[in-house]
């Protein structure tokens, strides 16, 4: 597949990264020279240095050959101007665009068939919104993905010291096969697709594959201790913040949000109905105090300043709030603040790019989940007659070694296999794999050909 | 630096030149010219060697290249293939002299040239294919192939490719390095193959078509005649030779362009422009130069002029005529052809057309800034800007270029060499041409230069082929400290 970026970004970057990563053909295009430079030596694709508003240069770049385009740039209007050259040089192109404005995302027909004709529209800020929801659900887990429309959920789980599990070998869970299975544990940065014989040890990330309503035995197994969502505590009201307020407003649970900017604060007030408008420093010991941090299930930081909202979670923590999720912005922050205690870290660009591409897989692959670390994915597939993976068991499949099987679900049952299960047709599989074996998986799943 | 990727990679090379020893093998046998038994040695002990290396860096872990591995694997790359191409020239007892024939094959690997062989029709064909050969792989590249040819290269394809490829600015034709690796090799096999077919069908045997195209595509200038291209002696051959060495000397993202439909191209591009009126104004000079006191009639006149010209400013080294024996004015031309080189990004050696071009507009704009001390100009090539990390780069390789000359040069006088045959064997080993001047010149060969001389055009000749940085980053103390 060839693919052409436009906007070399921290977007742009990481999922020309990624793809290239898979063998795709990726160009990139971006103005500053700066970066063109630097991509050209870090990565495996073809940096263009000009503008991606320039038919010309949108030409050049082989766009009329391309399968398709991902707008990524800061700025909607570019996104949207390149998008709208794309369609007029390639009309077959599949277009992704990043767009932040809420006013454009209202339009609904202008990004329809008949003007820009966008396939797909990112909103990072509602989609890590969405993330940081899903999160708060689940309070136990460090990490929640949705399989079959919530049905079946994936959920990272941080070890602590005093979690029954430690130590202990995965063939000794025997018993629980029915209930859980052990995905993908995430050990120093390396991801490990574990076998019966490796062990959990304490700070793992072990992500586990469970039914919905499974959870709090899961929970239990882990010595995590579920309550539910009473309190939540956010700082900063950007857009982010304004839409989880939102969402927040008409539920039950106890909402606080701290904004340092008056006017925006009384521009919040009116709009919420149930959700506490506080005007204030949310780095400011005394006002969390005063709000009684400690009685909170969730401290969110997710100010525009990163080592602010850093020091927040910080700081709510040591104050006694149960969780906190914070927003990093810089990729390269993420494996080092959970090292001093930081529990869960949202990032922007990172949910732009999960949902880019997630729908860059689309097709056979249903969806597509990069796992923490950005190693490991998990895959949610439709099994096709014609494949080479159905009506045997999984054990005699010549599945890629660092790839595994999560779940089986037939219909309404969920089968958590083991080597004599056997996918049936129309099965919906979800699978974790490196990122290295995943061409190799495709090819798995997509179906043979046939002559007619 | 990571030395398990660094010995892997050049094993793997090795591995393949081992391999590709079956070409002149099969020739060898098909000819029984009684050097099969020395190139199955050859070949089993390259690819034995290289297999061996292979093997027991299996086990490591894929990690990124980095600049550092990259210059380490280029550099060590090209030794190592120089090292084991002699092989078969000792072996057979062609080239008994180690100095001798790692000179010989330094020589192709770079596509130099030069021979220190005097009667070459007396090797046997196998020998006579595998030097030819050398040429070939060396021109487009050993690693340049490997990339194209191994898939599991990936990011760390670009550090390496750029060490290899010749030229101030990388560009890449596909979006991934391996498939502009493999663009590259297919256009150049295919050029190979039309020149192949037009001597063939000129009458020259298939043998000698083959081996001629194999040394005309790299810029190469090997022969398998004692008298080289004047061996041939028609009209025919000679303008086939002289379109196909031009067509080398192009860069070859240009031809490229040119088989994807850009049929304009090579007027379009400015630094193709330069390179040809080049090439025009000087077999004019040298034509008018030479007609009358060499040459009887205009017409050969041109021809040896236009083929002399071509050859050397290609970079080739091919002969039709002893042009030792010219005027000064023509040796001049040539030799000022030596140093100004082919195209960036074709397959000639030089100093390139493009880098030629920059400094002068760069220095234009130096004198227009005390004309007009406030003017915002920018150096542009092609309508696009050319920024100053590569015109700063453009300079550092022209003033090494030049030191190294000039070191080598006062070396080779040091020796005994006369000044005409000290500054134009340096200037033709470094510039990977062939025939100099003097006792280097057209008629002569390498072998009367001194011992330590030839390992300093042995030097010279992998400093010029791998763009002076390479080789001297590798040798630099910075280059080693942890």
């Amino acid at each position: 597949m060839k693919i052409t970026i436009v906007g070399a970004g921290k977007v742009g970057f990481h999922i020309a990264q990624k793809l290239s990563g898979e063998n795709q053909d990726v160009v990139l295009i971006d103005k500053d020279s700066e970066k063109i430079k630097q991509i050209t030596e870090a990565l495996d694709v073809q940096a263009i240095l000009g503008s991606g508003t320039s038919p010309r240069l949108l030409r050049d770049s082989g766009i009329e050959e391309a399968d398709m385009l991902v707008a990524a740039t800061d700025s909607d209007e570019i996104n949207l101007i390149s998008c709208l050259l794309a369609k007029n040089i390639n009309q077959y192109m599949v277009k992704v665009a990043r767009i932040k404005n809420e006013e454009y995302l209202e339009e609904k027909n202008l990004f329809g068939q008949d003007l820009l004709g966008i396939d797909q529209l990112i909103n990072p800020q509602a989609i890590m919104a969405e993330t940081i929801l899903r999160l708060m659900e689940v309070q136990g887990a460090s990490e929640v993905i949705d399989f079959i429309g919530g049905q079946v959920k994936l959920i990272g789980i941080t070890v602590t010291e005093d979690s029954p599990l430690t130590g202990r070998s995965l063939l000794s869970l025997k018993g629980l096969e029915d209930k859980l299975l052990i995905g993908p544990i995430i050990r120093e940065e390396q991801v490990i697709i574990p076998h019966g014989k490796d062990t959990i040890q304490v700070d793992d990330l072990v992500y586990v594959v469970v039914r919905n309503n499974d959870l709090n035995s899961v929970f239990q197994l882990f010595g995590i201790e579920e309550r539910g969502l009473k309190r939540v505590m956010i700082v900063g009201a950007g857009r982010t913040g304004m839409a989880l307020a939102t969402a927040l407003d008409q539920s039950k649970v106890n909402v606080k949000i701290i904004e340092k900017d008056s006017e925006r604060c009384a521009d919040l007030a009116e709009k919420l109905e149930r959700v506490l408008v506080i005007n204030g420093d949310g780095t400011g010991r005394d006002l969390l105090r005063e709000e009684n941090i400690e009685d909170f299930d969730f401290m969110v930081a997710i100010t525009g300043d990163q080592e602010s909202n850093v020091l927040i979670s910080l700081l709510a923590k040591g104050l006694g709030v149960k969780r906190t999720i914070t927003r990093v912005s810089k990729l390269s922050y993420i494996p080092l603040v959970s090292h001093i205690g930081i529990d869960t870290v949202v990032s922007l660009r990172l949910s732009a790019v999960r949902a880019i591409l997630q729908f860059i897989r689309r097709g056979k692959i249903i969806s597509v989940t990069p796992l923490k670390g950005e190693h490991a994915e998990a895959i949610e597939a439709e099994a096709l007659e014609t494949s080479d993976i159905v009506n045997v068991p999984l054990s005699k499949i010549d599945f890629p070694k660092r790839a595994m099987v999560g779940a089986i679900v037939r219909g309404e049952r969920i089968i958590i296999p083991n080597g004599d299960s056997v996918i049936k047709p129309k099965d919906r599989l979800i699978l974790f794999a490196l990122q290295q074996v995943i061409p190799k998986l495709e090819k798995l799943l997509s179906a043979k050909l046939e002559y007619f | 630096m990571h030395f398990f990727i660094i010995t892997r990679f050049v094993a793997i090379l090795i591995f393949f030149l081992g391999i590709s020893m079956g070409a002149p093998l099969l020739v060898s046998i098909i000819y029984r010219d009684g050097s099969a038994w020395a190139l199955f040695l050859s070949m089993f002990i390259t690819s034995f060697v290289g297999l061996i290396f292979l093997v027991s860096t299996k086990s490591q872990k894929k990690d990124l290249l980095s600049h550092r591995d990259g210059v380490a694997i280029v550099t060590l790359g090209w030794l190592m293939a120089g090292l084991f191409g002699t092989l078969p020239y000792l072996f057979s007892g062609s080239i008994p002299d180690f100095t001798n024939a790692c000179f010989e094959s330094i020589s192709g690997f770079t596509t130099t040239g030069s021979s220190i062989l005097s009667y070459i029709e007396n090797l046997p064909r196998g020998i006579l294919l595998w030097r030819s050969q050398t040429q070939w792989f060396g021109g487009m590249g050993i690693i340049v192939l490997s990339i194209a040819i191994l898939p599991f290269l990936g990011i760390g394809g670009m550090q390496i490719y750029k060490a290899e490829i010749p030229s101030p600015v990388v560009d890449k034709l596909k979006p991934r390095i391996s498939e502009t690796a493999k663009t590259l090799w297919k256009i150049y096999i295919l050029i190979t193959g039309f020149e192949i077919v037009l001597l063939f069908a000129g009458g020259m045997s298939f043998f000698d078509a083959v081996c001629h195209s194999f040394c005309t595509m790299p810029t190469g200038g090997f022969s398998t005649k004692n008298a080289s291209i004047a061996h041939f002696n028609t009209l025919y051959f000679q303008i086939v030779i002289i379109i196909f060495m031009l067509l080398a000397g192009i860069n070859f993202s240009l031809h490229y362009k040119l088989i994807k439909g850009d049929l304009k191209i090579f007027s379009k591009d400015s630094e193709c422009r330069v390179f040809l009126i080049l090439v025009g104004l000087f077999t004019l000079i040298v034509t008018l130069n030479i007609y009358g006191p060499v040459y009887n009639s205009p017409g050969n006149a041109f021809r040896h002029g236009a083929f002399q010209v071509s050859s050397i400013i290609t970079t080739t080294g091919f002969i039709t005529a002893d042009f030792d024996k010219w005027p000064a004015l023509s040796r001049l031309i040539l030799l000022v052809c030596m140093f100004l080189g082919a195209m960036a990004g074709s397959t000639g050696g030089g100093m390139k057309i493009m880098r030629i071009m920059l400094i002068i507009k760069h220095s234009y704009q130096q004198i227009f800034q005390i004309i007009h001390p406030h003017a915002v100009t920018t150096v542009k090539l092609d309508g696009r800007p050319v920024s100053q990390d590569i015109l700063s780069s453009i300079w550092g390789f022209f003033i090494l270029y030049l030191s190294l000359f000039i070191i080598a040069t006062l070396i080779m006088a040091a020796l005994g060499l006369d000044m005409v045959s000290a500054l134009t064997s340096v200037a033709a080993s470094i510039g990977n041409i062939g025939p100099g001047l003097g006792v280097v010149g057209p008629v002569k060969s390498y072998i009367t230069i001194p011992f330590v001389g030839k390992w300093v055009l042995i030097f010279c000749m992998l400093l010029g082929r791998l763009e002076i940085y390479t080789v001297i980053v590798f040798l630099m103390p910075a280059y080693w400290r942890k």
